[in-house]
């Protein structure tokens, strides 16, 4: 299909967003400029807070009212949209533009059966009554939805999110848009669907030759589907170039770092790098002028605090935004991290040991009494953590990894099989031993907002253990424990009086794990716990863990769905699928080798392995 | 905390407060305030009209009833009544709602089970059908009214509490307490009740409200109080029988029920707010 | 899906027999508490002791409470409430001709409070500015501060004494002969034709539905604004706008839906304490419901009429929860269809 395209689908040039009012006001978005031709996918690529996503708002229109474009065009099919009117760029929406969102399950009405939803969507688009089911049926025929015509009649809560993702493809394709904005539309699923979901989206796009701005956080997943790739950090695009060039061979520090603090599933594994501190937040962009990333920048030139630095071409249509000498800048590793992973004599005596412990659930029963089947969590898992050891639970959502981690902390009972704590089982220890083996097994959980008390200081938060009867000491005390804990979880001093809300999120997983440490543990159960961290942050906490369990020789039951994660950390790991556990062993042996298809789709389906850009080094 | 202070400084929290404070001297200073004892009859002077108007007088500024009894004095005298009823009522449903919801919220099982049940029974009766009943069982009386209302209202604080514990129950602090090994009692104090002690407060000053209406509710119908305690609902009852001659025996209780209420209505709102963690973060 | 309503509602209606045994035996315990003697009312002056102790034998009073009560539970069973101590009359047949009364009044004040409150509000929610969000709400909470007793107090001072132009007591004006088919004046006078007539029972009807209406309006405004409020977050509204839906559709067509549920959830809780709330609202209107007829009993210490009305008020309750429940389900498909 030749078409004589005069202008790229979509151009920025120089757009600077402000929010506020009067002398306060922050500038969002500084001087943005790309352009993405019909049939190319552009990567907006960055931590959460950078911005990306206030590009896709920008391009939507849908901004607060105090928002508003200070400088610069924003061009759709050579048109300028800042000048337009808001009705006028409502109708180019859900038509010529379209968004595919991150939340598929919340993204659709609940209360609407899918059909009606999508029979909403063609009116607008000008299709007739009577041929609006048909079309819907057609389109999810199209994105390999099974049974379309009984789809239609289901509601969101029915679907799968893999399946609502495709169903929002389908509406986003049906207009045949000029453009396509897709902000994180698979960060909430799983590794495989997420696959599947992004050949879809490249499969259709191949299909109508649209435009697609692919809004991500994974730099892997933009390395593998993205032509070209803009780096965002606090608001200010810093690297734009070709998918390749820019994450294979960055120059930008910060593009850099990121890479860097990336673990990787192949190659050697290398410590991550020390980035101290976080991106600022929104608030904290009115007082940085000139380059945003100079406080963290490893090297630092007078020059960048001043001014915003000017672009320098460093390849073929690939672009810095950097100081002249601070390019090409690199952070050093981090300093006290170990470099080996410990690897135990087998004759170690075991700090935790599960021998065929299954949990089975009741289903629930109808009004008459109907008996519903039993439900296995978790079904017949044996492992083992030696002392110091770090030993991963990998799978995806419902494999079971969250019950294993109640079954260790004892929040539930297994329904056969044996589960020993330093060798004793805990369901025949008297109340003594007990109370020791309960403290010697911390958990530290996933979500920070909800693992801490909001309203306790970190102070009282991270020393909560010593409340306990048992532990009471007096407050000089616990004073003492509680800087102890800081420091050791490389908190700042003065944060002990404030509160989770005054926290930033690697922060408060800080204190989480202080909370953990306090009665010196042998063993902590982390479940998920960098998930939702920015990959900066994510690389510190990981160092911060491995050189606790060099300091302190704790072990760590890591559990996670984040394959490389788990390898820069763990020296052995557990696959768990659907309640059982279906490869153990060596980490770098499983990955390198695995022997279960599971395993072996686990990871063809994370980016990282997929040619043709290689990230190694 | 940040919360309480957003709270103090809210609009609809100064005005209800300061609309509480106004009532509370009214009630304390009662016996400087009123011109008269409420009780004395003065049969010469029965339906007088308000000081204002051309008949009337400064002696009884807002006139006399059918019994020549100040309606001034005893709508200030009234005051007392309505604010010992609501603060005694509100004080007991509280204790009682939220100790049964904190219980059954918590344990769950059996115990939530049993509560639930309970509520959901107590709740099948209209709460003015039930007060009333009680009142008919108990007598009547400054004490029985109390109780009356405690036993009517303890629900819905139940209920309300209940969920909020439900939900906090489900943090994961709360589990993280428990590991590290807290009783249940401390896991209740230090981390669940903390939690709920927002929303309990918020009732509190609603269900002083609520209290005050059916105290007027019970005075109208006769069951409250004693025939000696000068109350707002019952001024209203008997003003109905002179409504055409002295009017204001039923406009000022009116105004001084309505006055009550909002007072409530405004601070519980205004707390509402304020201390609702969602209503207070800024939207970007 | 219709077995789900069903399982639903067989569910509450089962557990509601069981609540109404209990609910009687609650107001019997309660009532036989009293501390004042329900003959002596009626009584002559001069009777002696005797006459009083063969008045209360008539009366079944001289038994045990449990068997007191197992007698009742005997009767009502089989329809027999009892004969009411001061109206000399059956207990089920007054009720029977109380309760339509109340329940008329009761539907009717609630379609008056829906017409109030659900554009009521959508405004509320759409109030952007400052101002006009403030002025929201103090109407809400000013409105929430005027209970059904005084609108209705305040609606006599204003129709019947300043401006006398409606009527104020009773449910039709003079001693006109009414049709007893359902008991619902509105709909039985407009079966038999009597077209004036029902214009005189509309416009008795008119000032207390008023009362009720604007005392319950309030709390349902607010629980839809701030249910709208929370809806105004969801995901699926910010991607209807990206998909270009106007603001108007989003409203009505998307965010309205889910904030009703909730909504509906409240009237259902809030529509038992309308049907208590008819009580004094019926006494100052002399409205000859079934709330006027429990105040009347409660005077009177008149036990068996206290008990059959106390039981048919819980009855409307227990029978309108499992109403709203059955509603919920069919309107919120999570329920309607378990995956």
């Amino acid at each position: 299909m030749s078409e004589m395209q005069t202008h790229p689908v979509l151009a920025l040039d120089g757009v600077t967003l402000q929010a506020g009012t009067g002398n306060k006001t922050i500038e969002l978005l500084r001087d943005i400029s790309f352009t993405v031709e019909r049939g190319r996918t552009l990567g907006l690529v960055g931590e959460s807070g950078a911005g990306k996503s206030m590009i896709g708002r920008l391009i939507s229109g849908l901004l607060p009212p105090s928002f508003q474009v200070a400088a610069g065009r924003l061009l759709f099919d050579g048109a300028d949209l800042t000048g337009q009117s808001a009705a006028a760029r409502r109708a180019l929406l859900g038509r010529r533009i379209a968004f595919v969102p991150q939340e598929p399950l919340s993204a659709l009405n609940p209360v609407l059966s899918i059909g009606r939803q999508f029979a909403e969507h063609l009116a607008r688009l000008g299709v007739p009554d009577r041929q609006r089911q048909d079309r819907a049926a057609e389109w999810l025929a199209a994105v390999h939805l099974p049974e379309p015509r009984a789809m239609l009649r289901r509601y969101p809560h029915e679907l799968s999110g893999g399946q609502c993702q495709r169903v929002l493809i389908a509406m986003a394709f049906s207009s045949e848009p000029s453009l396509i904005v897709a902000d994180e539309p698979t960060t909430a699923l799983d590794v495989i669907t997420q696959a599947r979901i992004m050949q879809l989206l490249k499969e259709q796009q191949a299909l109508h030759g649209a435009a697609v701005v692919l809004i991500t956080h994974d730099l892997h997943l933009a390395a593998q589907v993205c032509d070209e790739v803009g780096v965002m950090y606090a608001g200010d695009m810093v690297e734009r170039g070709p998918a390749s060039a820019v994450l294979r061979a960055p120059f930008h520090p910060y593009t850099r770092s990121l890479r860097n603090s990336v673990p990787a599933l192949d190659g050697p594994r290398r410590i991550l790098p020390a980035l101290p501190d976080q991106m600022p937040g929104v608030m904290a962009l009115a007082g940085l002028g000139g380059c945003r990333f100079a406080p963290r920048c490893p090297s630092r030139d007078t020059a960048c605090a001043g001014a915003l630095p000017p672009w320098h071409e460093v390849g073929p249509a690939h672009r810095v935004r950097c100081a002249d000498a601070c390019l090409g800048a690199d952070f050093p590793p981090a300093a006290d991290v170990p470099d080996g992973l410990i690897r135990l004599p087998s004759e170690a005596p075991a700090v935790l040991e599960l021998c065929d412990v299954s949990l089975h659930y009741a289903g629930r029963r109808g009004l008459f009494g109907r008996p519903a089947a039993t439900i296995a969590a978790v079904h017949e898992v044996s492992l083992t953590v030696g002392p110091g050891e770090f030993v991963g639970l990998v799978g995806e959502s419902g494999s079971g990894k969250s019950s294993v981690a109640r079954l260790v902390m004892g929040l539930e009972r297994p329904t056969s099989g044996r589960l020993l704590l330093e060798g004793h089982d805990p369901l025949t220890a008297d109340q003594p031993l007990l109370r020791a083996l309960r403290e010697h097994v911390q958990i530290v959980f996933q979500d920070p907002q909800s693992a801490l008390n909001p309203r306790r200081n970190v102070f009282s938060l991270v020393t909560q253990a010593l409340e306990v009867s048992g532990h009471r000491v007096d407050r000089p005390e616990r004073r003492r424990q509680a800087r102890r804990l800081i420091e050791e979880t490389g908190l700042p001093a003065d944060c002990l009086p404030r509160v989770p809300s005054q926290l930033s999120g690697g922060q408060k997983q800080r204190v989480n794990i202080a909370r953990a440490l306090c009665v010196t543990p042998r063993l902590l159960v982390a479940d998920e716990i960098v998930s939702g961290l920015d990959v900066s942050v994510q690389a510190q906490i990981l160092n911060l863990l491995l050189r606790l369990g060099r300091e302190l020789g704790i072990s760590l039951l890591f559990i996670s769905h984040d394959l490389a994660v788990v390898r820069y950390l763990c020296s052995r790991v557990a696959v768990m699928y659907r309640g059982r556990i279906v490869e153990t062993g060596d980490t770098e042996e499983v990955f390198a080798n695995p022997r279960h298809a599971y395993t072996r789709s686990l990871l063809e389906a994370v980016p990282s392995n997929r040619p043709p850009v290689d990230l190694a080094g | 905390m940040s919360g309480w202070q957003s709270a103090l400084r809210a609009g609809k929290v100064q005005v209800g407060l300061g609309l509480l404070i106004i009532l509370l001297l009214v009630a304390l200073l009662a016996p400087v305030l009123a011109p008269h004892d409420p009780r004395e009859q003065d049969i010469l002077n029965t339906l007088t009209p308000p000081a204002w108007d051309a008949e009337g007088s400064a002696e009884y500024p807002m006139g006399t009833d059918s019994l020549g009894r100040c309606i001034l004095s005893q709508v200030i005298y009234g005051s007392r009544t309505a604010l010992t009823v609501a603060f005694a009522a509100a004080t007991g449903s509280m204790l009682l709602g939220c100790l049964l919801a904190l219980v059954a919220g918590y344990l769950g099982g059996k115990t939530d089970w049993l509560v639930t049940r309970m509520v959901d029974l107590w709740m099948s009766f209209p709460p003015v059908v039930l007060s009333l009943l009680l009142m008919v069982g108990l007598g009547t009386g400054v004490r029985n009214v109390v109780l009356a209302i405690v036993l009517v209202d303890w629900t819905r604080f139940c209920r309300v509490v209940r969920s909020d514990v439900i939900v906090t129950r489900r943090r994961d602090y709360v589990t993280a307490a428990r590991l590290l090994g807290f009783s249940h009692l401390r896991t209740i104090i230090r981390e669940i009740l903390p939690a709920a002690a927002p929303l309990m407060i918020t009732m509190f000053s609603l269900e002083m409200g609520i209290a005050v209406i059916v105290e007027a509710t019970l005075s109208f119908v006769g069951l409250s109080v004693g025939a000696d305690v000068p109350a707002w609902g019952v001024m209203i009852a008997d003003g109905r029988g002179y409504v055409h001659q002295a009017p204001w025996a039923m406009i000022a209780p009116m105004i001084a029920i309505f006055a009550a209420i909002l007072a409530f209505n405004l601070l519980g709102d205004g707390l509402r707010s304020a201390l609702d963690p969602r209503l207070r973060t800024s939207r970007i | 899906m219709l077995r789900l309503v069903l399982e639903v509602v067989g569910r509450r209606l089962l557990t509601a027999l069981p609540m109404i045994v209990l609910v009687s035996i609650v107001v019997f315990v309660i009532l036989r508490a009293i501390p004042v003697d329900p003959v002596a009312m009626l009584l002559p002056p001069g009777a002696t002791a005797e006459d009083a102790a063969a008045l209360r034998a008539a009366f079944g009073l001289d038994l045990p409470l449990p068997v007191q009560y197992w007698i009742w539970l005997k009767h009502a069973a089989m329809g027999d409430l009892g004969q009411s101590i001061f109206f000399r009359e059956s207990v089920g047949g007054l009720l029977a001709r109380a309760f339509p009364a109340t329940m008329e009044l009761s539907l009717v004040s609630l379609a008056l409070a829906l017409v109030f409150s659900v554009p009521g509000g959508l405004l509320c929610y759409a109030q952007n500015t400052r101002l006009g969000r403030m002025l929201a709400d103090l109407g809400i909470v000013t409105s929430l501060s005027v209970p059904s007793f005084l609108w209705a107090i305040f609606f006599i001072l204003l129709v019947g004494v300043a401006f006398p132009i409606l009527p104020f007591t009773g449910r039709i004006s003079g001693d006109t002969m009414l049709p007893n088919i359902t008991g619902f004046l509105l709909i039985d006078l407009l079966i038999t034709g009597r077209l004036h007539d029902w214009g005189d029972a509309a416009l008795h009807l008119l000032l207390p539905s008023l009362s009720l209406a604007l005392s319950f309006a309030p709390s349902v405004i607010r629980v839809l604004r701030s249910s709208l409020m929370d809806a105004a977050h969801d995901d699926y509204v910010t991607y209807a706008r990206q998909r270009g839906v106007g603001e108007g559709r989003v409203l009505v067509h998307h965010m309205f839906r889910n904030a009703a549920l909730p909504t509906i959830t409240l009237i259902g809780v809030q529509f038992g304490f309308l049907f208590g709330g008819t009580l004094l609202v019926e006494l100052i209107f002399s409205f000859p419901g079934l709330g006027n007829l429990m105040v009347q009993a409660v005077r009177n210490h008149d036990m068996p009429l206290i008990q059959g009305a106390a039981l048919v008020f819980c009855i409307v309750v227990l029978l309108t929860n499992a109403f709203v429940d059955a509603l919920y389900v069919v309107l919120n498909p999570r329920l309607a269809r378990r995956a």
